[in-house]
């Protein structure tokens, strides 16, 4: 193998055409997995044939794809496999992964985030699949002393020109090692030619996640390894004054207290003796500057924060409304935690972030190690949504570790969980519209502000899908310490939510109705086709029981076109909902089973926040602290939920995010076709509907 | 501390622990069966529903010395082969997105057609409506146990 060419991390970038940067949104964060190098691994074993990092071809014809990209649910473990053995041209059972360490000086940058995963790989993936496809087919060629282009591949076997002779790929590794690696000429399958992309694909995670087998980070239990629970502080910006762990001492399996920078860590030989501790520990607090702070005092500086409207034409029909937004928790299903094991030259780590590198940079930087001496395993990510974009739950077990020198699981409670996040921050939206005497849109003016980005803002691009002359928007912000971050479709939640439930008041103004109201001002095609799918499938304009009402709205972002009618009724002082139809054009769906995941899941979240979950201040702490008052969807108050796939051979775009901000509008909208009220604060309650 | 003979997918296993270590923490931390996951503590999400006795139960809600003799089944317990046909239906509905409420929708799916093979859909939302699916895999959940309780699996 010692005369294979290795890529170096240049040319593959001039390989995959410039794709590896990092694409920058404008969202609080975006990652892409796209700054990827392919360059020659280590020597595979036997005569397993590697030519890349990404994929390993075994004598069996066993095809093993590594994943780069964490796996928090999107399903990236089963659609970037799908890439590459479409392009490789192997049976789809024969497709095993693993997940790749973090490792920057192999990989790139690796993280999830801004529905970046599948849409900035899509490219490279295949290519390295083409890649290795070839080099099988020039070691058949060899083999058979014909030339290359005459041979064909099919099912993980080449062919010759006739279909005559056959040769399993497994059968070709050692040779296809010696090939040179194809630089240029590198064809991709065109999109009618797919076999796997564009099939749906069930999770490659399945079978070991229905039988317990698969592992989250929580699950992770190495030797010597210890458990520790951190008491934090009981407000933001609250410090420790000095504790007693005396009783925490005496609890039985409780082994060691320690101070540590985010609290004080309660270390056990299980995760019930540290729990256990931590109730026993008396702590005295300094409460800080914060304890007055509550979400009302909070919503008042947001709205100080807005300033004039944009001047609507004279003579014009002017509306406004505002639209209060609280903040979000995360609330993954696995709660936060860590397993680090600290020595003085090196460190491991067992976690799930959607940040593997960044993670391993943090360390490093915290011990004062070099990055490779840093081992980060990323396991499973029982969720993420934005949450796992930052590592302190890493922080707290490299700084256990170090402090108690054993490795250890440092466990968030679901108490520690919703009250220290890094909220979807709360905010304000004002917006003012304008229809003449025609009823069409003649001025456009909306400010949101929300709690934890600073800065004034000043009136730019209006983020609006509709053609209104003189449109605007602007994005304000009041620095309040409750720390914030990025949550599942980010500023969308706030300003893209306000848009919707605003757009469908100017209907109303205009005396049109709202879909079609919509359909006339949509300047992008794809876009109105959701729409109009929407309504179509839905039954838009079609008699309805006396009581009900159904909603619509429409996104555009992270490179997909959404839209969405919800159907509901209010019974009983309850509001009751009854169906969901869920609209995508996402370009080529690389695994559609996925894609309607994303779209069943994204609509979950926008119910949820829709009408129930909040996040409240008060005395400044939280005071949800679980899933008994941070109310979610359960399975009782779920409508039934429709996916419509828009077929297309558009580039794929993002799926993770552009699922959610039409649905909260779509509700406050037929809450409004229900009852003639609107809606000026979420999470929805009936009384306080105007 | 103390030593518990408690009975785990048909095996008496010994545990020492203090009597008021729950359940989920005994399997998770002392015998290794991390299946059945911890997602808040109080009983109110499901992720760690287990069967005891055959009945739906949390066991982040069970202190070990409450079991005695019952007979406690786990997601790894639940099947020999993982051909249960919930999880058969799981797999081909491809219901889990992060997968970590996974075993607990499953363990409660278990216990309903187990008494009741053939519930309706109020009798479903019923059973299940403790477990969240923060991923929001609600209509595949449905979907799935209709298939499983229709013997409609592969």
């Amino acid at each position: 193998m010692s005369d294979r060419k290795e890529l170096t991390r240049r040319n593959f970038i001039q390989l995959v055409g410039g794709v590896g940067a990092s694409l920058a949104l404008g969202s609080f964060a975006s990652l892409a997995c796209a700054d990827v190098a392919l360059k020659t691994p280590t020597a595979g074993t036997g005569a397993s044939f590697a030519p890349n990092v990404f994929v390993k071809v075994d004598p069996d014809g066993k095809v093993t794809v590594t994943i780069i990209c964490p796996d928090a649910g999107q399903g990236s473990r089963t659609a970037l496999a799908m890439l590459v053995a479409e392009e490789l041209d192997v049976d789809w059972h024969n497709v095993a992964v693993v997940q790749a360490p973090a490792n920057q000086a192999v990989y790139g940058r690796q993280g999830i985030g801004g529905s970046n995963t599948v849409r900035s790989m899509f490219g490279e993936l295949r290519r390295v699949g083409a890649t290795t496809r070839m080099m099988l087919v020039a070691a058949a060629a060899k083999n058979w002393k014909v030339d290359a282009s005459t041979l064909k591949t099919s099912s993980g076997h080449v062919l010759s020109a006739d279909g005559k002779k056959s040769v399993a790929y497994g059968a070709l590794t050692a040779v296809a090692a010696t090939m040179p690696v194809p630089t240029s000429d590198i064809v991709l399958k065109k999109p009618e030619d797919f076999k796997i992309i564009g099939k749906p694909r069930t999770r490659i995670d399945n079978p070991d996640v229905v039988t317990g087998k698969a592992q989250y980070g929580l699950d992770v239990k190495i030797p010597g390894m210890v458990y520790a629970v951190i008491a934090r502080p009981p407000a933001f910006g609250a410090t420790l004054k000095s504790f007693d762990d005396t009783a925490a001492k005496a609890v039985p399996g409780v082994l060691q207290v320690i101070q540590v920078p985010s609290g004080v860590a309660v270390v056990g030989s299980n995760t019930w003796a540290a729990i256990s501790g931590r109730k026993a520990l008396k702590i005295d607090w300094d409460m800080g500057p914060n304890t007055d702070l509550d979400s009302a005092k909070i919503t008042a500086q947001l709205v100080a924060a807005v300033g004039p409207h944009k001047e609507m034409p004279e003579g014009a029909k002017t509306i406004e409304a505002t639209f209060d937004f609280p903040y979000l928790s995360h609330a993954t299903m696995e709660p936060m935690n860590a397993v680090a094991d600290v020595h003085d030259d090196h460190c491991t780590l067992w976690s799930g972030t959607q940040q593997p590198t960044g993670a391993v940079g943090q360390v490093a930087g915290l011990l004062k190690l070099p990055q490779e001496k840093v081992t980060l395993n990323v396991t499973l990510l029982g969720g993420g949504f934005g949450r796992r974009l930052s590592n302190e739950y890493i922080i707290d077990a490299v700084n256990v570790s170090k402090a108690i020198k054993k490795p250890v699981k440092v466990v968030w409670t679901r108490e520690d969980d919703m009250k220290h996040d890094n909220y979807r921050p709360a905010g304000h939206s004002a917006l003012k519209g304008a229809v003449d005497a025609s009823g069409s849109p003649v001025g456009w003016s909306h400010q949101t502000i929300t709690a934890g980005r600073g800065g004034a803002g000043s009136y730019g691009n209006p983020d609006l899908s509709y053609n209104i002359p003189g449109a605007g928007m602007r994005q304000g912000g009041v620095r309040i310490p409750v720390p914030t971050g990025a949550w599942r479709s980010v500023e969308h939640t706030l300003q893209s939510v306000a848009n919707e439930c605003f757009m469908d008041e100017l209907a109303h103004a205009a005396g049109k109705d709202p879909f079609e109201f919509r359909k006339g001002l949509l300047t992008n095609e794809r876009l109105k086709h959701c729409l109009v799918t929407a309504a179509e499938k839905a039954g838009w304009g079609t008699p309805l029981p006396a009581g009900h009402g159904r909603g619509i709205a429409c996104f555009e972002g992270y490179g997909s076109y959404a839209a969405h009618v919800i159907e509901l009724s209010v019974e009983n002082g309850q509001i009751k909902l009854h169906r969901a139809v869920c609209v995508v054009d996402c370009g080529i769906a690389v695994n559609p089973t996925g894609v309607e995941a994303q779209m069943q899941g994204a609509c979950t979240d926008g119910l949820a926040t829709a009408l129930s979950a909040a996040i409240t201040i008060r005395n400044g702490s939280v005071v949800e602290n679980n899933w008994s008052n941070f109310l979610w969807m359960r399975l009782d108050g779920m409508p039934k939920v429709e996916v419509h796939i828009i077929p297309s051979a558009e580039a794929p775009g993002g799926m993770g995010e552009p699922g959610y901000p039409s649905v909260p509008p779509a509700v406050a909208n037929a809450l409004f076709a229900a009852t003639g009220k609107r809606v000026r604060k979420f999470p929805i309650k009936l009384d306080e509907l105007v | 501390m103390a030593l518990y003979k408690i009975n785990v997918n048909g095996k008496e296993k010994s545990v020492e622990a203090v009597p008021d270590m729950p359940l989920l923490w005994v399997l998770r931390d002392l015998l290794d069966l991390t299946g059945s996951k911890f997602g808040c503590g109080i009983g109110a999400c499901g992720a760690c529903t287990v069967l005891v006795d055959g009945v739906s139960q949390q066991s982040c809600q069970i202190p070990v010395s409450s079991l005695g003799t019952k007979k406690v089944t786990t997601i790894e317990g639940l099947s020999k082969d993982g051909k249960h046909p919930l999880q058969k239906a799981w797999i081909e509905h491809d219901v889990p997105q992060c997968g970590y409420c996974q075993a607990g929708q499953i363990m409660a799916a278990a216990a309903l057609l187990k008494k009741n093979p053939h519930p309706t859909d109020a009798e479903l939302d019923d059973a299940l409506g403790l477990n969240i699916c923060r991923c929001g895999t609600y209509q595949r959940i449905r979907d799935a146990v209709k298939a499983a309780a229709a013997g409609a699996t592969k």
